[in-house]
């Protein structure tokens, strides 16, 4: 698995097409009509499948957050428009701006660990020696591959009140008040963690493309550098950072929408508790429309979770916007 | 250039620790699902069982319709992840290779897309396969499923696609081949890798998904594997063996294809690049 | 709108063909069956526990002796089901008979997804016991039938009582609380289970001290947490759950508490009969040593003020076999059935004359005396919101246990529940 990035992670090499497809262009241009056609044809499927499995409920998403939609309307089948009611009491209400702020620090925190750890994991592996190596990359592995239903139930394990492997290993360092310790209790032992759970399962993406994406880099470039007289660092600063930024700037989109969205890991390991303080805003938006069966007021802050996240992720989409056709 | 002595051991040293803490987590779940109930509630952990047992995984298996649950699954995640790839084959070989007007509008659409959280549309969904009548069907999870992993897809497949050597196919044309020709000859044996390890994320994400099946059937015999892991844990809070053999049965398929398929993947875009 | 049509014109149809058929008693009864209702299925919800594996197994025997149409129990739990009954209400095949907690009848009363079952009560529910069935009628019409009611009791471990060297079950509230020291002291087991959030046995306590949990601010109601008695009831609960190394955080059912009572090294947990049951299914050598006391209060004149949980039976509005629903009930809840329940599960049956049943049954003993001072939640449309996770009674409980007083706790949660009790319907 890799990443998009504006351009493909093979870098360099990308460029020289470029030139090439300059030079092919015109050539293809000049094919007949039905040539014109073929990109389109070829991207009806997917869009078809956007349109209907994702723009659809979308659509009706937006239409159920303008609505009264109750456990009665829901029953009965009735439409009750209560025009922008569900936006005014959401935004409105201290404890969405509670919950919006607490889920943009998280993200934060989260994307900043994995991406500053994952990018160090990385550099490390192409360090490495060819057995050494390969090991760590075996234990990256296993950790990517856990799946996150089957994660969060080892990490509940993990830090059991009771029995709990981790307790058992504070108490033995002396940490005693730990030994009976319910990581479950406050909001800080849960988000601590789910951080480390969602920070372990997203390090081996960030790491091993970085790593793939290192052994991509011509060793000309390197050899260039030192003959500049350049050091360690000064060749990480010139060569290799140029290199992965687009791939880092790629990875922290990805990273962003991924953890903004780390429903699973968070409504798992404690439902948003103790007290509703774990809550960010999709389990936000699924307690207060699903759990608490008021669907329209879910929908309401469905659609503006959805619109914080694409405040977030603005600067990366304005990066590609501005990007030349030739260089997307 | 000369490393010191410690210059040399330090990566290795932190290259130990970190298998230790990626991998632990891993460990303990396969370990405790082995080891008798006796070696799991105790106060001191066993680090290394060396009694084992299978009553975890019976407990665990012997849950109702466990085995629908396993077809389910399999046939659901399979079919999103097979149908995603053809629909993002097309597309992305589109984006890569061709130049037509709006492209750069598909791409970041795709993005966008890319970017919905499905949990919080749950009731949406919902309400679209209640009206449609389509309940307790594997049929609309099998479509979304494929939906949630497609941008992914075309995305990622696009950087492949765009890796492969255009030479290659233009002097397959010269050849004699038509375009498609070009392409299932030439560049999709080239593109398996990509392939296999775009697939890898498609597989994960359906998977794992548990909110919509949750809502969406109803009916045991239409549920998958999350269902089941989530409420065995309900159902059987502190009996960790059985907990943990569940979730080491749900993970295994995962971590298996992951260590097969990653290996090819990772050699595949490092050889591809060196090519390139 | 339209679906409604179709099912009431579906119903009118099938109530036609039934009355065709004549009566439906006795020998004429199995004709109507076998003309109407075979190859039918019925759909029936009960949930995790509530009803024993045999009770179910003769019913359907039963109930296909009559109707020649088939029944499938599907068994739910607590966690999450008004979620899943919403939505199943809302859908084209919903379950035709389902059990609801008494608390939660009358919100989903409110909604139109239950059937009218006014007629019913008249021909088989005349002598049901008024209190039971007042969680089943909303603005006067019947909309479920009265199932069971229960209370709960003290379920103990006899061998670990015995280690610790106490002969006699306790009778007052601090005799209960002295004994469940001395095992702390003398056994190496946990004295009591009681997880931080057991809110029936605290909203128990709470009607123990004469407590209402809401109260009526205008035409709203509003939390009464912050009253004195609750803090009373809360203060009561936090001395017993000190005793206990169960989670502060989690409620009775995660993990099961008969689950872990079953390990053997628990002296008792405040629990219903078929709680022990499970205890038992997990490990059956456990049997013999259990014991059952009714919960002691502040004297031994009054026992504790117990919450008489329940489930109604009712019939879902959408479902196209009104009458075969209709059938199934009158089968379940004749002087058979509902007395074999009682019988099995210890729990109050419906009809006082049915009461004969629970003699005999240890559980049910320990729980009959303090069902005179029992209560329930306030059995208003509104209520069933509080019951959603995250439930802010749960919450006020464990903010309490971890340190908060009763009043500061009180005014934590104070908005949340407000927030549920005026939710729009």
């Amino acid at each position: 698995m890799t990443v998009q990035t504006e351009r493909p992670p093979s870098g360099p090499a990308n460029v020289r097409k470029a030139d090439d497809e300059g030079s092919g262009g015109p050539k293809q241009r000049a094919a007949s009509r039905v040539g014109a056609l073929a990109p389109y044809l070829l991207l009806l499927p997917a869009c078809a499948a956007t349109v209907l499995l994702l723009g659809w409920p979308l659509l009706k998403d937006l239409l159920l957050s303008f609505q009264n939609l109750n456990m009665t309307q829901l029953i009965q089948h009735v439409t009750e428009w209560n025009g922008v009611d569900n936006y005014k009491e959401t935004l409105t209400s201290e404890h969405f701006w509670r919950v919006t702020l607490r889920s943009i620090l998280f993200a934060a925190v989260n994307v900043a660990l994995i991406m500053i750890l994952g990018t160090l994991v990385g550099l490390l592996l192409a360090r490495l020696g060819k057995r050494m190596r390969f090991t760590l990359l075996l234990g990256l592995v296993l950790a990517w591959a856990m799946p996150i239903v089957a994660a969060t139930t080892v990490y509940k394990w993990l830090f059991a009140q009771r029995f709990g492997v981790v307790n058992w290993v504070l108490d033995k360092l002396g940490w005693h008040s730990m030994a009976d310790y319910s990581w479950t209790s406050s909001q800080m032992s849960t988000f601590f963690v789910v951080t480390l759970l969602i920070v372990w399962g997203s390090i081996p993406f960030v790491a091993i493309n970085l790593y793939a994406a290192t052994t991509t880099i011509p060793k000309e470039l390197y050899e260039a550098a030192s003959l500049d007289g350049a050091g360690t660092w000064r060749s990480f600063t010139a060569v290799t950072m140029p290199f992965l930024r687009p791939f880092l700037y790629a990875t922290t989109f990805l990273e962003i929408i991924w953890v903004f969205k780390a429903f699973v890991q968070v409504y798992t390991f404690n439902q948003g508790g103790p007290d509703r303080l774990t809550e960010i805003l999709p389990v936000y938006a699924y307690v207060e429309g699903v759990g608490n069966q008021h669907y329209g007021m879910g929908a309401a802050i469905a659609v503006l979770t959805i619109l914080i996240m694409l405040g977030l992720t603005a600067y990366y989409l304005r990066i590609v916007l501005k990007q030349g056709e030739d260089e997307l | 250039m000369k490393r010191s002595l410690f210059g040399r051991l330090w990566p290795n040293a932190t290259a130990v620790v970190l298998f230790i803490g990626f991998v632990f987590p891993v460990y303990w779940m396969f370990s405790t699902a082995f080891k008798p109930a006796g070696d799991i509630i105790t106060e001191d952990p066993v680090w290394f069982p060396t009694d084992f047992t299978f009553d975890h995984f019976k407990t665990a298996t012997e849950a109702d319709h466990f085995w629908s649950f396993v077809t389910n699954s399999l046939t659901v995640t399979v079919l999103a992840v097979v149908f995603s790839l053809i629909i993002a084959l097309a597309g992305s070989f589109a984006l890569a290779r061709m130049r037509f007007k709006g492209r750069r509008g598909f791409v970041i659409g795709f993005m966008l897309a890319q970017m919905a959280p499905w949990e919080v549309m749950i009731i949406a969904m919902y309400m679209i396969v209640r009206d449609a009548s389509m309940l307790n069907s594997l049929v609309p999870l099998t479509l979304f499923y494929m939906m949630m992993i497609l941008p992914f897809t075309i995305l990622t497949l696009r950087g492949f696609v765009a890796a492969v050597p255009k030479e290659l196919e233009e002097s397959a044309m010269v050849d004699g081949c038509t375009r498609s020709q070009a392409f299932r000859r030439v560049i999709l044996p080239l593109l398996a890798p990509g392939l296999m390890s775009t697939s890898l994320f498609g597989f994960i994400t359906a998977w794992n998904e548990f909110a919509l099946v949750l809502v969406l059937n109803k009916d045991a015999e239409a549920q998958t594997l999350p269902v089941w892991l989530t409420s065995f844990q309900t159902v059987f809070g502190d009996d960790w063996g059985a907990t943990m053999a569940a979730s080491s049965l749900f993970a295994v398929p995962i971590l298996i294809l992951f260590v097969y398929l990653q290996r090819k993947a990772v050699s595949g875009l490092t050889a591809g690049a060196v090519k390139g | 709108m339209k679906r409604k049509l179709i099912a009431a014109i579906g119903i009118a149809g099938m109530m036609v063909s039934v009355a065709a058929c004549g009566g439906d008693s006795g020998d004429d009864g199995k004709k109507a069956g076998a003309d109407g209702y075979a190859g039918e299925t019925l759909t029936v919800w009960v949930m995790d526990g509530s009803s024993p594996d045999d009770w179910q197994a003769d019913l359907a025997k039963e109930f296909e002796a009559k109707t020649k149409a088939k029944v499938k129990f599907e068994i739910q739990t607590w966690n999450g089901i008004q979620q899943k009954l919403t939505t199943a209400l809302s859908e084209e095949n919903p379950p035709d008979v389902f059990e609801v907690g008494n608390t939660q009848t009358p919100a989903y009363a409110k909604t139109g997804g239950l059937a009218d079952l006014t007629d019913l009560k008249a021909e088989i529910g005349k002598d049901w016991t008024e209190s039971i069935n007042e969680s089943s009628v909303f603005e006067g019409k019947q909309y479920a039938a009265p199932w069971f009611v229960v209370n709960r009791v003290v379920v103990y471990n006899k061998k670990v009582w015995a280690d610790a060297g106490i002969t006699e079950t306790p009778k007052t509230r601090d005799e209960f609380y002295d004994a469940l020291k001395t095992i702390g002291e003398k056994t190496d087991a946990e004295p009591i289970y009681l997880p931080g959030q057991n809110w029936y046995h605290f909203v128990g306590l709470a009607i123990g001290e004469g407590a209402e949990l809401v109260k009526k601010d205008g035409d709203k109601y509003v939390s009464n947490l912050d009253d004195p008695k609750i803090a009373a009831a809360t203060e009561t609960y936090k001395k017993f759950q000190s005793l206990s190394k169960a989670p502060q955080d989690k409620d009775e059912a995660t993990p099961q508490q008969g689950e872990v009572f079953a390990k053997g090294n628990v002296g008792s947990f405040i629990g219903m009969g078929w709680e022990a049951a499970t205890a038992i299914k997990a490990n059956p050598k456990i049997e013999k040593d259990i014991g059952y006391f009714t919960i002691p209060g502040e004297t031994a004149a009054k026992p504790e003020g117990v919450f008489l949980g329940g489930s109604n039976l009712a019939v879902a509005a959408g479902s196209k076999k009104q009458e075969l629903a209709k059938e199934f009930l009158k089968i379940a809840l004749s002087d058979k059935f509902e007395g074999q329940l009682a019988k099995a599960n210890g729990v109050t049956p419906n009809k006082e004359s049915l009461i004969g049943n629970l003699e005999g049954n240890p559980a049910a003993e320990a729980g009959s005396p303090a069902v005179a001072s029992g209560g329930t939640t306030p059995l208003i449309p509104e209520w069933a919101a509080v019951e959603n996770a995250p439930n802010p009674i749960k919450t006020y409980l464990t903010a309490v246990l971890k340190g908060k007083s009763p009043a500061e706790a009180a005014k934590q949660v104070e908005e949340e529940f407000n927030k549920r009790l005026s939710q729009q319907q």
